[in-house]
C-alpha cells in the first residue's frame, strides 16, 4: 500500500471542530454529522475538519492526545519499554500530519509537539528495525507485533516480508537437498552458516 | 550459438522497464528461422539415433535450444502485453500516434480487444441500476482538497470560487485558494504562490 | 438527504445500514490490496454503493452550487468512488495476472455456487485469457515447427505465492492456528483478539475470508 492509502484510511477518524456557522445536521453517507452550531464543538470525520478549515469555516479542536504533557510521557514510556506502547490511537501520524499541517494555529504548542511526535515515530522505527534484524535472526517465519500502527508497517514494507519469504525459500531448498539431516530452524539460525552438505 | 539471438529480445523488453520499444519483427523471424532449422536437423537425426545413440545428446541440445527460444520468444511477447495494457489506462483507448507506432499490428489489434474488454466490464458496473458514472481508469488516487497559499500581486477584484464563496484580490493581499482555482491567475500573473 | 434509511440485501440477511456497506467494502478494499491472492467478491456492498452514490448526485443536482452541502457530498462521494474503483481496479489486476489458475479454481467454484468472482468478472478473465491465447497463437506460435506450436496452458500460467509473508490483526480471538514447520513439526499458536502479527498468507486464508482477521 501506499502512504497516501494509508492517509485516506486514517482521514475517517472522528475529531472535534469548532464551525463558525450554523447548519442542520449533515446526512452523509459515512453517517450523520451536526447539527452545526457556530462557536459549539461538533465532530465530523477528519477530512470534513480538514476541508472545513481550508475554507475557514471552523478550527480544529486538537485531540487530547496532542499536549505536550500526554506527549512527552508517551515519548517517555516508548523509551523506557522494549515493546512497541500502545499509541493514543491507530492513525496518530495521519491525524498529526493533517492536523499540524493545515491547522496549526489551532493547536497550542504546535512546533513543540511536532518534534515530539516526531522524536516519538523515531524511537518506534529504530526499534521496529532492530525487531526486524532479531526476527530474521532467529529464521522464524512468524512474530507478534502489537500497537504497531498501519503507517509504520507499511515502512518496513516490502523489505521484511520479501526478506521473511525468501528465508522461508532457502530453508525449504535446503531441506530438499538435504534430506538426511534433521534441520529444524532454530538450529539452523543459531550457528548463522550455511548447513548446507 | 543456439538461442543467443533470444537473449537480446529479452534484453531489449528488460532494459526500460517504464516504456516500450518498437516491436523487433526481423529479430523474432530470425529466432523462427532458428527453430525450423533446429526442428530440421533433429527430425533427420532423430530417425537416425535408433542406430547412432551417439546422436542422442545433440537430439537433446537442440531440443533444449528449441524450447528456451519459445520460452523467451513468448516472455518477450507477453512482457510487452503488459507494457501495452499500461498504455491504456494510461492514455486510453485511443493511443498518441507515436505510441501507436511502437506496436505491431497484431499487438494494436491486442490493444484494441484489450480495450474493448475493459469497456465491456466497465459498463456492466451499476448496469442493474442504470448508473453509468464509473470509470476506473479516473479516481486511480484518493481525492483532496488541496489548497495553497498565495499573494496577490496586482489589484484583481472579485473572485468568485466554485463553491460559491467570493475573495477579493487586492494588490499585495495573502489568500489560502483551492489549487485547481488558481492555476490560471498565476500563469497570468496575477497571482504568486508563496512556498 | 436522508441516507441512513435501512437497506434490505435478501430474505435471508439482516438489515443493514449504508454506513455498515461502506465499512465493510473499505475493509474488503484493504484486504483485497493485501492479499497475494483474489478474494471472494463483494458486489453487493459495491451495488449497494453505486446505488447511494447515484441517489446522492441526484439530489447534489437540486442544491444550488454555493450550498455548503454541495462540497461536502461530492467530496465524500470522490472518496467512495476512489474505494470502489481503487477495489475493483485491484482485483482485475490479479485477475489478470493469474487469470490461467483463477479460472480453472472458479470453474470448480461456480459447480457449488462459492465463486470468488463477479460473472462480470468471469466473462472478463475467459475473455482476456482467449485474447492472450490468440495473440500468442497468431504472432508466434502458428509459424513455429511441428509440435512446438502447442499453446501449454500450464506453462503460461502464473500462481500467486500462499507463502508470502503478511501482517494481520486478530478481530476475534482465534485459538489453534497451525503454523508449518518445515521439519514436520507444526505449531500451533493463539491470536488475542486485538493482536497483530506476521506470518504466513496460507494457514489465515481461510480466517481472513471469513472476516476473523484483517490485512495490516
Amino acid at each position: 500500500m501506499e502512504p497516501y492509502e494509508i492517509e485516506f484510511i486514517g482521514e475517517n477518524r472522528i475529531i472535534s471542530i469548532t464551525p463558525n456557522f450554523t447548519h442542520d445536521k449533515i446526512y452523509l453517507i459515512c453517517g450523520e454529522f451536526g447539527p452545526f452550531r457556530a462557536g459549539l464543538p461538533v465532530n465530523v470525520p477528519l477530512w470534513l475538519a480538514i476541508m472545513l478549515k481550508q475554507k475557514q469555516k471552523c478550527h480544529v479542536i486538537p485531540p487530547d492526545w496532542m499536549d505536550v504533557e500526554v506527549l512527552e510521557n508517551i515519548k517517555e514510556e516508548e523509551k523506557r519499554s522494549r515493546f512497541f506502547t500502545k499509541m493514543p490511537n491507530e492513525h496518530y501520524m495521519v491525524e498529526a500530519k493533517l492536523i499540524l499541517g493545515s491547522a496549526a494555529e489551532d493547536v497550542p504548542n504546535a512546533p513543540e509537539i511536532k518534534t515530539i511526535i516526531k522524536d516519538i515515530w523515531d524511537i518506534r522505527m529504530s526499534k521496529l528495525r532492530t525487531s526486524m534484524d532479531a526476527l530474521m535472526k532467529t529464521g522464524g517465519g512468524y512474530g507478534r507485533l502489537d500497537h504497531l500502527t498501519m503507517m509504520e508497517i507499511n515502512s518496513v514494507k516490502p523489505l521484511l516480508p520479501a526478506a521473511m519469504d525468501n528465508l522461508l525459500r532457502m530453508q525449504m531448498k535446503t531441506k530438499k537437498t538435504a534430506p538426511s539431516l534433521n534441520l529444524n530452524s532454530s538450529t539452523f539460525s543459531q550457528s548463522g552458516s550455511s548447513q548446507n552438505t | 550459438m543456439f538461442a543467443e539471438k533470444v537473449i537480446e529480445l529479452i534484453k531489449e523488453v528488460d532494459r526500460n522497464p517504464d516504456t516500450i520499444d518498437q516491436y523487433n519483427d526481423e529479430k523474432i523471424r530470425q529466432i523462427i528461422e532458428e527453430m525450423h532449422l533446429l526442428f530440421k536437423l533433429n527430425m533427420n537425426d532423430a530417425n537416425a539415433t535408433t542406430e547412432n545413440r551417439s546422436l542422442w545428446t545433440t537430439v537433446q541440445v537442440r531440443h533444449s535450444a528449441l524450447e528456451r527460444n519459445k520460452r523467451c520468444i513468448l516472455a518477450y511477447l507477453y512482457n510487452r502485453m503488459k507494457k501495452i495494457k499500461t498504455l491504456r489506462w494510461e492514455f486510453g483507448a485511443v493511443l498518441p500516434p507515436d505510441i501507436r507506432e511502437l506496436l505491431s499490428d497484431d499487438e494494436y489489434q491486442w490493444f484494441s480487444k484489450y480495450s474493448g474488454n475493459l469497456a465491456l466490464y466497465m459498463r456492466s458496473l451499476g448496469q442493474d441500476i442504470g448508473y453509468s458514472g464509473i470509470d476506473l481508469t479516473e479516481n486511480l488516487k484518493p481525492p483532496k482538497s488541496l489548497f495553497i497559499e498565495v499573494l496577490c500581486v496586482v489589484d484583481y477584484g472579485k473572485l468568485e470560487l466554485e463553491d460559491g464563496d467570493v475573495v477579493m484580490l487586492k494588490k499585495n493581499s495573502r489568500h489560502y485558494l483551492p489549487t485547481s482555482e488558481c492555476q490560471t491567475l498565476i500563469r497570468q500573473g496575477i497571482l504568486k504562490q508563496i512556498m | 438527504m436522508e441516507s441512513t434509511e435501512e437497506l434490505q440485501f435478501s430474505d435471508d440477511e439482516e438489515e443493514v445500514t449504508a454506513e455498515t456497506v461502506l465499512k465493510t467494502l473499505q475493509c474488503a478494499w484493504q484486504n483485497e490490496r493485501l492479499s497475494p491472492e483474489i478474494l471472494p467478491h463483494q458486489n453487493d456492498m459495491v451495488e449497494c454503493m453505486l446505488g447511494q452514490i447515484q441517489h446522492m448526485e441526484r439530489n447534489i443536482n437540486k442544491l444550488s452550487k454555493t450550498d455548503l452541502r454541495t462540497s461536502i457530498h461530492k467530496m465524500e462521494i470522490s472518496r467512495i468512488k476512489f474505494i470502489i474503483c481503487n477495489y475493483l481496479k485491484t482485483r482485475l489486476n490479479k485477475i489478470e495476472k493469474y487469470c490461467i489458475p483463477i479460472l480453472n479454481q472458479e470453474r470448480q467454484r461456480i459447480e457449488t455456487d462459492t465463486n470468488y468472482l463477479t460473472p462480470s468478472e468471469y466473462k472478463y478473465a475467459q475473455e482476456y485469457v482467449l485474447n492472450m491465447e490468440n495473440h500468442m497463437k497468431n504472432v508466434v506460435l502458428n509459424k513455429m515447427p511441428g509440435n512446438m506450436q502447442v499453446f501449454e496452458m500450464n506453462k503460461m500460467a502464473e500462481h500467486p505465492n500462499l507463502q508470502t509473508h503478511v501482517f494481520l490483526k486478530a478481530n476475534e480471538t482465534i485459538n489453534g492456528v497451525v503454523l508449518e514447520d518445515l521439519t514436520g513439526e507444526d505449531e500451533e499458536i493463539d491470536l488475542e483478539e486485538g493482536s497483530q502479527h506476521i506470518l504466513q498468507y496460507k494457514p489465515i486464508a481461510d480466517l481472513l475470508k471469513n472476516g476473523k482477521v484483517t490485512l495490516l
